[in-house]
């Protein structure tokens, strides 16, 4: 496309996080939120990372959203800054609140992105190695997450799950080259929760962007992922890593497999592990375990 | 419910079933014509009665403290032009001061809700100065500027700018985490996320000030045009002159045509409100 493409470098594919480094607080109430962490992710990959409270999954992913700067290591998206990165749309964010502005109609609400920062499309054609796609249409992608019968409602008038899809198909509806998704269905109910991910497949399966996706549930993070990131708390780091190796799609029947429980069983062992060692001062020796990968 | 208890326990008649009210009160009309109910009209209408009554009463005893309503009446049906006319004058005041107010806070708003140093300057004076009864200057703006409409104009904008400054400030900044979060991640630049994002967010805020500054509005006018007694015209003059002469029902006549004012102001701006914050919570709850 451009006639001058700048080299390629080794990160130009991947989200890359290196030796990050994040504080919060001082003295006796200092947080230490990252340990030196390295993160890499390949594009068109799903990713989950998984933790519990305070392990630093939403600080890791508030940095590679360009929210939060580290105090130490860099952080990379495609070869750019995760600035640069914001400055070119090649991100969507879906926070755990769903954010829709209230005066909106959800079809109003899914094109907002596309009237601010129109600079993007220019600035986003100079970086290496990004998809060219045409702008979506959103109708059908609201169709898609099943919100054909609201595209005229305002956000007061749908239900929770009805709400945090409507900010998917707003991350989505920019064509971000990473969807970063922050717990985003951690306020919803069971049933709602499980048939949502089966549409966030659907859409992904056609998009193919890549997903970093912060969640407490295992179940979610085997189905969703394809590699799986543990990590744990005090100080937060990531203890490691499992690729989900299931086929897919992946339906809801693969729910009860004994595969699925497999992973789930993995992923489990590696939180308690990491619970149970817990240590006050984080060591860089920690052993890695034998089902990471990387 | 209906079970009839086999021996009532203290009341003769036999007890009224819960149920058989319901439909008295539900008499069939429409949700939105409801206040034609007379559940709806009639306590107030008794009371309006009883004071009604309290007054006749008082201005018959004593003519120099009330005068009788019928007087009040007839000044109002004698010459309705002249009430009509400086109801006129007063109004345009109140709103021309309104308008001068709004947009000189709106713009102070937005400077102090995107600069933190004009913020902390500004706003604690904006907060001492909306306690204060800014109307006591008015004579002080009389003296200065004489019986034109200059200080008529100064006091009720003044008035009416710091409510909407408060609150239009707060209303910009109320935008949550969240949708910040999204809007920062697409870097939005700051002109969209006021224009998109926190303008709209502000809507609420600015309405909550103009159901306070409207009437706001109107006593800043009147409380000018009382101060400064050679003005020709208002209906604070017409009060002004009227009480110095005795003429107690034309005094009455003018608060009348002033409270009747200010009710209207007040449901003009209801009903804006309700058109334009459709999408709002506290309207959601009526339609789902």
């Amino acid at each position: 496309m451009t006639l001058t493409a700048p080299a390629p470098s080794s990160t130009a594919d991947s989200i890359s996080i290196r030796g990050a480094v994040k504080i919060y607080g001082s003295g006796n109430g200092q947080h230490v939120a990252l340990h030196n962490v390295d993160v890499d992710i390949k594009r068109g990959q799903f990713v989950s990372i998984i933790g519990p409270s305070g392990c630093g999954k939403s600080t890791l992913l508030r940095l590679i959203a360009g929210l939060e700067t580290a105090d130490a290591g860099t952080a990379e998206v495609f070869g750019v800054t995760p600035e640069r990165a914001c400055a070119a749309k090649m991100i969507g964010l879906v926070p755990q609140a769903p954010a829709l502005l209230p005066w909106k109609d959800v079809l109003g609400n899914v094109s907002m992105p596309a009237k601010v920062n129109r600079r993007a499309d220019k600035l986003r054609r100079r970086i290496h190695g990004h998809l060219e796609r045409p702008a979506p249409d959103m109708l059908d992608l609201l169709g898609k997450a099943g919100l054909t019968d609201a595209v005229h409602k305002l956000p007061a008038q749908l239900s929770g799950g009805m709400q945090q899809r409507t900010a998917i198909v707003r991350a989505f509806g920019v064509q971000p080259d990473v969807l970063l998704m922050d717990e985003p269905f951690s306020a919803l109910d069971e049933f709602t929760r499980e048939s949502i991910q089966e549409q966030l497949l659907d859409i992904w399966d056609e998009n193919k962007t890549t997903v970093v996706f912060v969640t407490h549930s295992v179940s979610e993070a085997v189905r969703l992922s394809d590699k799986v990131l543990v990590m744990s708390a005090r100080p937060g780091r990531i203890t490691a890593s499992v690729d989900i190796t299931l086929p897919r799609p992946r339906s809801q029947a693969m729910l009860k497999t004994a595969e699925f429980h497999h992973f789930e069983d993995v992923i489990r062992d590696h939180l308690q592990t990491a619970w149970q060692e817990n240590p006050i001062t984080g060591s860089t020796s920690i052993p890695t375990p034998a089902g990471a990968v990387k | 419910m209906s079970v009839i208890t086999p021996e009532p326990v203290t009341v003769q008649e036999p007890p009224v079933t819960a149920p058989a009210p319901q439909p008295a009160t539900k008499s069939g009309l429409p949700k939105r014509l409801g206040f034609l109910r007379p559940a709806y009209w009639l306590p107030l209408a008794v009371l309006l009665v009883g004071l009604g009554i309290l007054w006749s009463v008082t201005a018959r005893d004593s003519p120099y403290l009330l005068p009788p309503l019928a007087s009040v009446g007839e000044a109002l049906a004698a010459n309705p032009g002249f009430y009509l006319s400086n109801a006129w004058a007063t109004l345009a005041v109140a709103l021309v001061g309104l308008a001068i107010g709004f947009v000189a806070s709106f713009i102070l708003a937005v400077l102090v809700s995107e600069l933190p140093i004009a913020r902390r300057a500004i706003m604690p004076i904006a907060v001492v100065l909306s306690v204060t009864p800014l109307v006591a200057i008015a004579p002080a703006l009389v003296v200065a500027f004489g019986f034109g409409p200059e200080p008529k104009l100064i006091v009720t904008a003044l008035i009416c700018f710091f409510p909407i400054l408060i609150n239009v400030a707060t209303g910009l900044r109320s935008v949550s985490p969240a949708v910040l979060q999204v809007f920062t991640t697409l870097h939005a630049s700051r002109l969209e996320l006021l224009w998109h994002v926190r303008m709209p967010s502000a809507l609420p805020y600015l309405f909550t000030a103009l159901r306070v500054v409207f009437p706001l509005s109107i006593i800043g006018a009147v409380v000018a045009e009382l101060s400064a007694p050679g003005a020709a015209e208002g209906l604070g003059t017409v009060i002004s002159v009227a009480s110095s002469n005795n003429r107690l029902a034309v005094v009455y006549a003018a608060i009348f045509c002033l409270a009747i004012m200010g009710s209207l102001l007040l449901l003009i701006i209801t009903a804006i409100e309700d058109r334009v914050l459709h999408w709002h919570e506290s309207r959601q709850g009526a339609k789902n």
